[in-house]
């Protein structure tokens, strides 16, 4: 049996050809963000030397407002802010212990690479990802420097009455990360972690740094504070002081 | 020179044996493929610090070897190297066959690939992820052009095969880019990168064609010409000794630089050294060029069949150990500190592959590999005896 090979190539070529043009004629641009104030610029100072060493408060809030289960699986637990502990390898300063979370970097590479712009970086500097459109691809893991990202590996079982309604839930196979909890900034709130924070220790700052009048810019006017790998040039909008 | 082109006939218990075979492994990947879609990528051993596992190995491997594999094809239509231009129309299905392939097991290990149209209709194309959409898509289209031109008219022959050769450069470029534009990952980030990808595709493709060539002739009791196949083994042997070089020059100038230091030692000593030493220095490079350069195994055409699959294991050995070392390298954003945390900072990442990532990667082979058959037995891709000037003698060792 043969087959009419000049058929089969035509149809096979124009079925590829299709998949190759398809995409430049269906340029269609993102949604407009809703709510977002292009004059704001988000950003968070961390005052380390306030930061206990066991203290979880900021993680343990996050969770719970962002509807993040807690699974045995520490290698595929979801964590939007987490703690770190740093030694100095020339054993000069002490331990420090301090909570990594999303940058929301100005020049974030997660977006950059995003294939479908299911990350994408909204006017006022805070870079979302959009679980609809997210096709669960991982590159934006990769290209985090930050290591901010978790891919969801199971279904979210939480019961409904424990859910906040506010925040989506993840369904599996999309990469969620922090989103300096933008369903209260939106509301004039300030994040979980940071409303945690303040009724400890108060190790938080969180404000609007295009705001000269905000607090967080008078800090960072006034203090001397450092992002983490600077060297990378993204701008990050989380800060440190007493690092 | 070139005897008739013909289909094989298929008809032999032996070859059903081997569709059925293929089948049945594709059937297997598409099902372990709906397993994971279900139950979510949970069943896989992939975790936040390992996200591209077992089944990104494969895919890659297949889609670098795709691009090599029209490697013969372009000896003849742009190098005019015509002993192997018997060889231009199953070198350039070859091509689409790996890639296909390749690009299945892509696409099924998304963590939602049903919302794969997704990326023609969002585009971003400061990603390399979406140049790699149209890379892929091209190529396949420029090797239908070039086939349908081989086949029914020789008059666009020199224009669609220069044109597939340029695609195939720039695929793997962007293959190879896809690791070397990240700057966050101090493994991956070089400009060598794709360079290398580049000669590794001319190593694994040229080892698939003679492997594929050799079998099948072999099979359908067709002659080959031996001396076509010590042409490819001189290709194979040239090209080895570029990833070689290429290889070594990145060493040598990441030796420079203390800032490397740290990552070449444990891209060297570390877990997943095994893959470097073992797999890609001494299978991958060591083993073809023994065999190919010696003077008896070199000139015995299953001498030179092993050397080509000692050639494709250190190209898959090559693609996985980038991908595994760099991904499970202890993740550090407080360099000259020693940091920990329960996300793994600071610590090796653990990556164990599961059989569903294992399933699912043989699927996508499995696919290629059904193509390939179904095409020479359906296309006259193949010269029924591949033959070679008397006047052309191959350098032997
Ligand atoms: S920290 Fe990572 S996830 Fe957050 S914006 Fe920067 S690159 Fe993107
Ligand atoms: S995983 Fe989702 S958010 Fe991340 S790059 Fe891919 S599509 Fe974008």
């Amino acid at each position: 049996m043969t087959m009419d090979r000049r058929t089969v190539l035509g149809v096979g070529g124009a079925i590829a050809a299709g998949a190759m043009v398809a995409p430049g004629l269906r340029l269609i641009a993102a949604p407009a963000p809703k709510g977002a104030d292009a004059g704001a610029r988000w950003a968070m100072l961390i005052d380390v030397s306030k930061c206990g060493d066991d203290c979880t408060d900021c993680t343990t809030a996050c969770a719970t407002e962002n509807n993040i289960p807690q699974i045995e699986d520490e290698s595929r637990q979801i964590q939007y802010i987490r703690k770190i502990t740093i030694k100095d390898k020339t054993g000069k300063k002490p331990d420090q212990s301090l909570p990594v979370l999303c940058n929301h970097c100005e020049n974030p590479p997660c977006v950059d690479v995003c294939p479908t712009t299911a990350s994408f970086i909204r006017p006022d500097g805070l870079v979302l990802v959009d679980k609809h459109r997210c096709i669960g691809c991982r590159y934006c893991m990769i290209a985090c420097p930050y290591k901010a990202r978790s891919l969801v590996y199971h279904e979210n079982t939480t019961a409904a009455e424990q859910l906040n309604r506010e925040v989506p839930i993840r369904a599996k196979g999309v990469v969620e990360k922090c989103s300096f909890c933008v369903h209260r900034i939106d509301k004039g709130e300030q994040p979980a972690c940071v409303e945690a924070c303040d009724k400890k220790s108060g190790a938080m700052l969180f404000g609007d740094i295009n705001d000269p009048e905000s607090e967080i810019s008078k800090k960072l006017a006034s203090v001397n504070s450092r992002t983490i790998r600077d060297d990378l040039g993204l701008k990050p909008h989380v800060h440190y002081t007493n690092l | 020179m070139i005897s008739k082109f013909t289909s094989i006939q298929g008809n032999s218990r032996e070859y059903y044996t081997l569709l059925m075979s293929l089948m049945a492994l594709a059937g297997i990947g598409i099902l372990t493929f709906f397993y994971i879609e279900v139950n979510g990528h949970g069943v896989t051993g992939m975790n936040n610090k390992v996200v591209w596992g077992l089944p990104h190995i494969f895919a890659i491997s297949l889609l670098v070897m795709a691009s090599g594999a029209l490697n013969l094809a372009s000896m003849a239509t742009v190098f005019a190297h015509n002993h192997f231009k018997q060889f231009r129309r199953f070198s350039a299905f070859l091509s689409i066959a790996l890639l296909v392939g390749g690009l299945m097991v892509l696409v099924l290990d998304l963590g939602r690939p049903e919302r794969m149209l997704l990326t023609m209709v969002h585009m971003n194309f400061k990603s390399m992820f979406t140049w790699n959409v149209f890379l892929y898509s091209g190529f396949v289209v420029l090797c239908f052009f070039y086939l349908w031109a081989m086949m029914s008219n020789e008059k666009f022959v020199k224009l669609s095969g220069s044109a597939a050769f340029a695609g195939r450069v720039i695929l793997t470029t962007g293959t190879g880019s896809i690791f070397g534009v990240i700057h966050a990952r101090e493994v991956f980030h070089s400009a060598i990168t794709a360079p290398t990808f580049i000669a590794v595709s001319l190593t694994s493709g040229t080892a698939i064609c003679a492997l594929l060539l050799v079998y099948t002739y072999r099979k359908t009791k067709r002659q080959l010409d031996d001396k076509l196949i010590f042409g490819m083994r001189n290709m194979l042997l040239f090209f080895t000794l570029m990833v070689f070089y290429l290889m070594a020059v990145e060493k040598f100038t990441k030796s420079y630089s203390p800032s490397f230091y740290e990552v070449e030692t444990w891209l060297l000593t570390g877990p997943w050294a095994w893959l470097y030493w073992g797999g890609i220095v001494i299978i991958g490079l060591l083993t073809p060029l023994y065999i190919l350069s010696h003077k008896t195994w070199g000139s015995d055409i299953n001498g030179i069949m092993v050397a080509a699959i000692a050639a494709i294991i250190g190209e898959v050995s090559f693609v996985a150990h980038t991908l595994l070392a760099g991904q499970t390298y202890p993740f550090n954003p407080f360099p000259g500190y020693e940091v920990s945390s329960s996300f793994q900072d600071g610590s090796v990442g653990n990556y164990v592959p599961a059989m569903p990532e294992l399933l699912l990667g043989l699927g996508g082979v499995a696919v290629a590999g059904l193509i390939y058959v179904l095409g020479i037995k359906f296309f006259r891709l193949l010269p029924k005896k591949g033959e070679a000037p008397e006047s052309w003698t191959p350098w032997n060792p």
